[in-house]
C-alpha cells in the first residue's frame, strides 16, 4: 500500500507511477477514500463522497492501463469536484438547504471532460450555499457547516469552493474543481495554500452548473501545482454548444506539456502597485520575499498601476443582477429564508430591484474597463499582486463588519474574464499560507500558468503541506 | 481584525457584494403601502453609520425600501426588515457613483448576443414531388 506521501504528491508525479504502472488506481483511490472518509468531515470537506463511483472508474482506469491504453495524466487519478456540477443520479446540492435532494439525470460537461480522460471522482466538495450568490455573513453559510482549513481548524478555507480548497490542502484527492464569480478560486487557493486556475471566462463549459451570474460564471482546477492545473486544464477546456457563454472552437481548447514552456517567450510582468491597500504585515512579508524571487527571474519586472473607475462597483451590480435572477423562484417562493445564513436569507429582496438602466451602465463600464486592461496587456504578458492581503480568517468571524477592504483586481479581473493563478508563496508567523496571484489578458491562460510555474521552479511553497493526524 | 480596512468603494468578500449590490428601481407610490407600515420604525430609522446621501439618492433608498416591504414585508421579521432598510442604503453610494461615471453613447454594453443562428438545426428536407395545389372549391 502507498505510504502517506502518496497523498500529497502532484498529479503529474502520481500519473507518472500510475503509466509506468507502479501505481494502481484502484490502490490509489482506496487510500484516498479511507483518508477522506476519516478526515473529510473533520473539515468538512465533502458534501457526499462516492466510493461506488469511485472504484468503478479506478477499476475500468487500471484495466485500461493493464491493456496499454493509457489515456494521459488523469487516468485513473482521483478528484472532488464542487457540489454545484451536475453528476447523474448523485445529489446535486449547491450547498443549499432549498436544492438538499436536488438529483440531475445528466453530467455536467466538466464531469463528463473528466470521466473522458479517465479521472476517478471520490466525492463532491462541500461549498458556500450558492456559491455565496444570496450573500453571506459567517462561514457556517453551507448545508455542510462551516469548511476548515488544514493549516488550522479554528481558520476558514474561504469561499465558496470552500471543499475544494480544504481537500487539495489536507491531501483528500489529488485535485479538486471550483467554480469562481469573483474570488471563489482565487481566496481558497490562497487561504488554503494550494495552487488555483481561474480560467478566461468561456473556455471551460458551465453546462450542468449551477449558474449564479451568467455572464461572470468560470470553473477551475485547485490543485498542487501550476503544472497540475495546466494538465486539468487541457482536460476540461475547450467550446461547448451546449453553454453559449463558450468561446469558439479555434479559442477554446487549451493543451500543455512542459515541454512548450522551454519555447515559451520571456514574460513580461507587471508588480500592481495598488491592488490592495494595505497588506496585513503577515502576508507583506513573503510576497516581499516572493517579488524578489519574480525580480530575479523576470527581470522585465516593472511597477503598474490598475486604472482607476467604479470596476468594483460595476461587478457588484451585474453579479447581483444576474444572481437575483437566477434565483428568482427561490426569492419570489420565499424558499430564501430557507438558507443557513441571515444575510443571504434577505439580500435577494434588495438585490432583484434593480433597474435594467443600471445595470446596462454596469456592461458598459465593462465594455470601458476591458479596453483599459487590453491596453494594459500591450505592455505586460502577466500582471502580479498578493492574492489576498490577509491570511484565512477566523471561522466565527462577521465577514460583513470585520473583513471588509477594496478588490479591484477581483473586481477587474472578473468583469473582463480574465485568466488568473494563484500559487503559495510563504507563510505568516501563525503558519498560515500566503498566495500570489498572476493575472493575464484575455485568453492567455498560459501566461499566468507559465508565470506560477516559473515561480514555483524557483521555491517550494507548493509543496509544503499542513501537518495532519 | 487588524486588516480592517476603511473601504470607500466596495468590500472583498464576494458575499458581502452579492448582499450589497442594491435596487433602483421599483418605486412604489406610498399611496400603495399597507398603512401600518408608515408608522413602522424599521422604515424609518435609520441604520447607524449609513453613509450621507443626497436628498434624490435618499428618496430613492426608501422607495426601494418600501417596494420590498410592500412585496415581501409579511414575510420578514423585524430585524429583517432593518437589515433590509441598511442594505439598501449602504447600497446607494456605489449606485451613484456607477450613474456618475461618464459613458458615451457609442459605448456599447460588455454583453453579447449569439444569434441562434439555423446551421444549429438541420436542413427541412425538400419534397421531392411538389405536391399539387388543391383546386379551388368553389370554382
Amino acid at each position: 500500500m502507498p505510504g502517506e506521501e502518496i497523498f500529497y504528491l502532484s498529479v503529474s508525479e502520481l500519473a507518472k507511477r500510475v503509466e509506468a504502472k507502479k501505481l494502481s488506481p484502484v490502490d490509489l483511490t482506496q487510500v484516498y477514500l479511507d483518508r477522506s472518509q476519516k478526515l473529510g468531515p473533520r473539515f468538512n470537506a465533502y458534501a457526499v463522497l462516492t466510493p461506488e463511483i469511485a472504484l468503478e472508474q479506478a477499476k475500468a482506469a487500471e484495466k485500461e492501463i493493464q491493456r496499454g491504453h493509457y489515456r494521459g495524466p488523469l487516468h485513473g487519478i482521483p478528484y472532488a469536484a464542487k457540489d454545484l456540477l451536475a453528476v447523474k443520479g448523485l445529489p446535486t446540492t449547491w450547498g443549499a438547504k432549498p436544492y438538499a435532494n436536488q438529483i440531475f439525470d445528466y453530467n455536467a460537461t466538466v464531469i463528463e471532460h473528466l470521466n473522458r480522460v479517465g479521472a476517478v471522482m471520490i466525492g463532491k466538495a462541500s461549498m458556500i450555499e450558492l456559491a455565496g450568490g444570496m450573500g453571506y455573513r459567517f462561514a457556517s453559510a453551507s448545508l455542510q457547516g462551516e469548511t476548515k482549513n488544514p493549516w488550522d481548524t479554528t481558520c476558514w478555507t474561504c469561499g465558496s469552493s470552500s471543499g475544494s480548497g480544504a481537500i487539495v490542502a489536507a491531501g483528500l484527492a489529488a485535485f479538486a474543481i471550483g467554480t469562481e464569480t469573483w474570488g471563489s478560486i482565487i481566496c481558497p487557493s490562497a487561504f488554503c495554500g494550494v495552487s488555483g486556475l481561474r480560467p478566461t471566462y468561456g473556455r471551460v463549459s458551465r453546462y450542468g452548473a449551477m449558474a449564479l451570474a451568467p455572464s461572470m460564471d468560470k470553473i477551475g482546477p485547485m490543485a498542487r501545482s501550476a503544472e497540475d492545473c495546466a494538465r486539468i486544464f487541457a482536460a476540461i477546456a475547450g467550446h461547448d454548444p451546449k453553454d453559449r457563454g463558450t468561446v469558439p472552437i479555434d479559442k477554446g481548447a487549451f493543451t500543455y506539456s512542459p515541454s512548450m514552456e522551454l519555447r515559451a517567450r520571456p514574460l513580461k510582468i507587471g508588480w500592481l502597485t495598488n491592488a490592495w491597500k494595505s497588506l496585513e504585515p503577515g502576508v507583506a512579508k513573503p510576497v516581499e520575499a516572493a517579488t524578489k524571487i519574480l525580480k530575479k527571474y523576470f527581470s522585465s519586472l516593472k511597477d503598474v498601476a490598475l486604472p482607476v473607475g467604479p470596476w468594483e462597483d460595476a461587478g457588484n451590480i451585474i453579479v447581483a443582477v444576474e444572481g437575483a435572477a437566477s434565483f428568482r423562484s427561490l426569492i419570489r417562493s420565499g424558499r430564501v429564508s430557507e438558507l443557513t445564513d441571515p444575510l443571504g436569507q434577505i439580500a435577494g429582496y434588495v438585490n432583484e430591484q434593480y433597474s435594467a438602466a443600471d445595470y446596462l451602465q454596469a456592461l458598459k463600464v465593462r465594455e470601458i474597463i476591458q479596453k483599459k486592461m487590453d491596453s494594459l496587456f500591450e505592455t505586460f504578458d502577466v500582471i502580479a499582486a498578493a492574492a489576498q492581503p490577509v491570511p484565512a480568517t477566523p471561522l466565527t468571524l462577521n465577514l460583513e463588519t470585520d473583513l471588509a477592504f477594496p478588490d479591484p483586481l477581483g473586481g477587474i479581473g472578473n468583469i473582463c474574464g480574465l485568466p488568473a493563478m494563484s500559487v503559495p508563496c510563504g507563510f505568516t508567523d501563525k503558519n498560515l499560507p500566503v498566495g500570489l496571484q498572476f493575472v493575464g489578458r484575455a485568453g492567455d491562460d498560459f501566461a499566468v500558468i507559465q508565470a506560477g510555474r516559473t515561480f514555483q521552479l524557483h521555491t517550494d511553497w507548493h509543496k509544503k503541506h499542513p501537518k495532519i493526524h | 481584525m487588524s486588516n480592517k480596512i476603511d473601504s470607500a468603494i466596495s468590500r472583498r468578500e464576494f458575499a458581502r457584494r452579492a448582499a450589497f449590490a442594491s435596487a433602483a428601481a421599483s418605486l412604489a407610490p406610498s399611496s400603495l403601502l399597507p398603512p401600518e407600515s408608515v408608522a413602522a420604525p424599521w422604515l424609518t430609522q435609520q441604520p447607524a453609520n449609513a453613509p450621507k446621501l443626497s436628498p434624490e439618492s435618499q428618496a430613492e433608498v426608501e422607495s426601494r425600501i418600501q417596494s420590498i416591504f410592500a412585496q415581501y414585508g409579511k414575510r420578514l421579521s423585524d430585524a429583517q426588515k432593518a437589515d433590509i432598510r441598511r442594505l439598501a442604503t449602504e447600497a446607494q453610494p456605489p449606485l451613484d457613483r456607477l450613474r456618475a461615471f461618464a459613458t458615451n453613447n457609442g459605448d456599447g454594453p460588455g454583453l453579447y448576443l449569439k444569434p441562434l443562428m439555423e446551421r444549429e438545426k438541420k436542413p427541412s428536407p425538400m419534397p421531392v414531388t411538389p405536391k399539387r395545389a388543391n383546386p379551388p372549391k368553389n370554382s
